[in-house]
């Protein structure tokens, strides 16, 4: 059957404004659960699973060299370290032969005074081989993803404080929303006062934090840690250190923190599976 | 096999995106090599290809960043969609063409975000237009030494050359 000549030159701008609101509308959905744990959808994930070669193998060829550049150079210095090793291995095992006779005394003590001990949460070390923070979303992608246990809402961290938390797994791949992302938001205190607030992301190099009243001693210097409160960060992590405190305009002041990981420069991280809060719970709380 | 060729840009420009972020983590605020692939593309002047292209590309790169999944598929077909539209009006070739579709193509591409960013995640993106010409600029230079290689050592023509009859 013979289309009419009048519909087919429309084809192209058809399909451009269909297209343009399929678009929009999963832009909408994307941007509408981006706070709530299972945020990615089913297409996100499959994109990322079919190309997510290309960055494992851009990384692989990018360490190979490295290994290569550095390996002579390693190998002369380990000669010398492990003699030096040798020597300061005599000395720790005397020392922490000292240290497991402490460690049972504290023990023992603790169980005198009924301390409970705080639970151990699994945690497994990952690689960063794809690091975006240059745009207001910031994020980075690990080598390690469901395959190994990394679920949606696994804390990130390195040794320095915390990182961010996975917010997308792949079989071997997950995505990790960094903590100055303008997305972010973690339940904090201040490590002197334990005065708690919320540290949001701002998109920029710093976070700030909030609902802290005019009257609270907060200053600059001050570490900021998670709080715990808000059932994906557990306690006791480095945020930052506040940068200034200044009085605001409103009820509360204006709180920035200098975060306490410098997020350009993440190699590894260590991440950590999480006691997850069930989405009934979430969902039913006041 | 222009679709082929579309493939393989497509990874290269996802290597490229791979490796600034590994070696130079703010690079991708400087440069775009994924608009620099559906410019080239569209300028065959196809637009249901172009259209096709937008999408991909624009899949791809939301994938491996955190933004909302969606928004550089939205941005870029549109700018294929209006670089398809010119060259399928007028046939632009050269690199100076090709530059003066990239650097436009780059603007509104910044452009949409900007608006898409404050109408759906209503949030301001700051030091906007700094960023803007930064990014105009070296994705422009990096784009057209990228045009020049492909004419002057392959003797290749944007892809899609064989341009279909601009019915409108």
């Amino acid at each position: 059957m013979a289309v009419p000549t009048d519909v087919i030159p429309r084809r192209p701008t058809l399909l451009f404004i269909v297209v343009l609101a399929l678009l929009f509308f999963l832009m909408s959905v994307s941007s509408q659960t981006r706070y709530l744990g299972e945020t990615r959808t089913m297409f996100e994930r499959t994109v990322m699973t079919i190309f997510s070669p290309v960055p494992k193998f851009v990384n692989w060829i990018g360490s190979t060299v490295q290994d290569m550049r550095y390996g002579y150079l390693d190998m002369r210095r380990a000669v010398n370290e492990n003699v030096e090793l040798r020597r300061k291995v005599g000395s720790l095992t005397t020392e922490n032969l000292k240290l497991r006779q402490s460690e049972g005394d504290l023990k023992r003590l603790r169980s005198l005074l009924a301390y409970a001990e705080q639970f151990d949460m699994q945690t497994s070390m990952a690689q960063t081989i794809m690091l975006d923070t240059a745009g207001r979303f910031k994020s980075i992608i690990i080598d390690q993803g469901s395959k190994e246990g990394v679920q949606v809402n696994d804390v990130v961290a390195n040794a320095n404080g915390l990182v961010g938390r996975v917010v997308l797994t792949t079989n071997d791949l997950a995505k990790v929303q960094l903590v100055t992302d303008s997305n972010c938001s973690i339940g904090s205190l201040v490590e002197r006062t334990r005065r708690q607030g919320v540290v949001r992301g701002s998109g920029g190099s710093a976070v700030q934090m909030f609902d802290i009243p005019s009257l609270a001693d907060v200053q600059p210097g001050d570490r900021v840690m998670t709080a715990g409160i808000d059932g994906i960060y557990p306690r006791g992590i480095p945020i930052g250190t506040v940068v200034r405190a200044d009085p605001g305009q409103s009820l509360f002041k204006t709180v920035t923190v200098k975060p306490a990981v410098d997020l350009g420069t993440i190699e590894e991280v260590i991440v950590i599976h999480t006691r997850k809060i069930p989405p009934a719970v979430v969902r039913y709380a006041p | 096999m222009r679709w082929l060729r579309f493939a393989i840009g497509l990874l290269i420009a996802l290597t490229l995106h791979s490796l600034l972020d590994s070696f130079y983590p703010n690079a991708l605020a400087f440069f775009n090599p994924y608009i620099i692939l559906v410019v080239y593309y569209s300028m065959g002047g196809n637009i249901l290809g172009a259209i096709v292209a937008g999408v991909l590309a624009g899949f791809v790169q939301d994938a491996f960043s955190n933004a909302m999944f969606g928004l550089h598929a939205f941005s870029l077909t549109v700018c294929a969609y209006v670089v398809a539209y010119i060259n399928a009006r007028l046939s632009l070739r050269g690199t100076l063409a090709f530059g003066a579709c990239l650097g436009g193509a780059v603007i509104v591409n910044e452009l949409v975000i900007y608006i898409l960013v404050n109408i759906l995640v209503k949030q301001r993106i700051e030091m906007f237009e700094q960023a803007l010409l930064v990014k105009t600029i070296f994705t422009l230079l990096f784009g057209m030494l990228v045009y020049q290689l492909l004419t002057l050592f392959l003797r290749e023509e944007p892809i899609e050359a064989t341009r279909r009859p601009a019915a409108w």
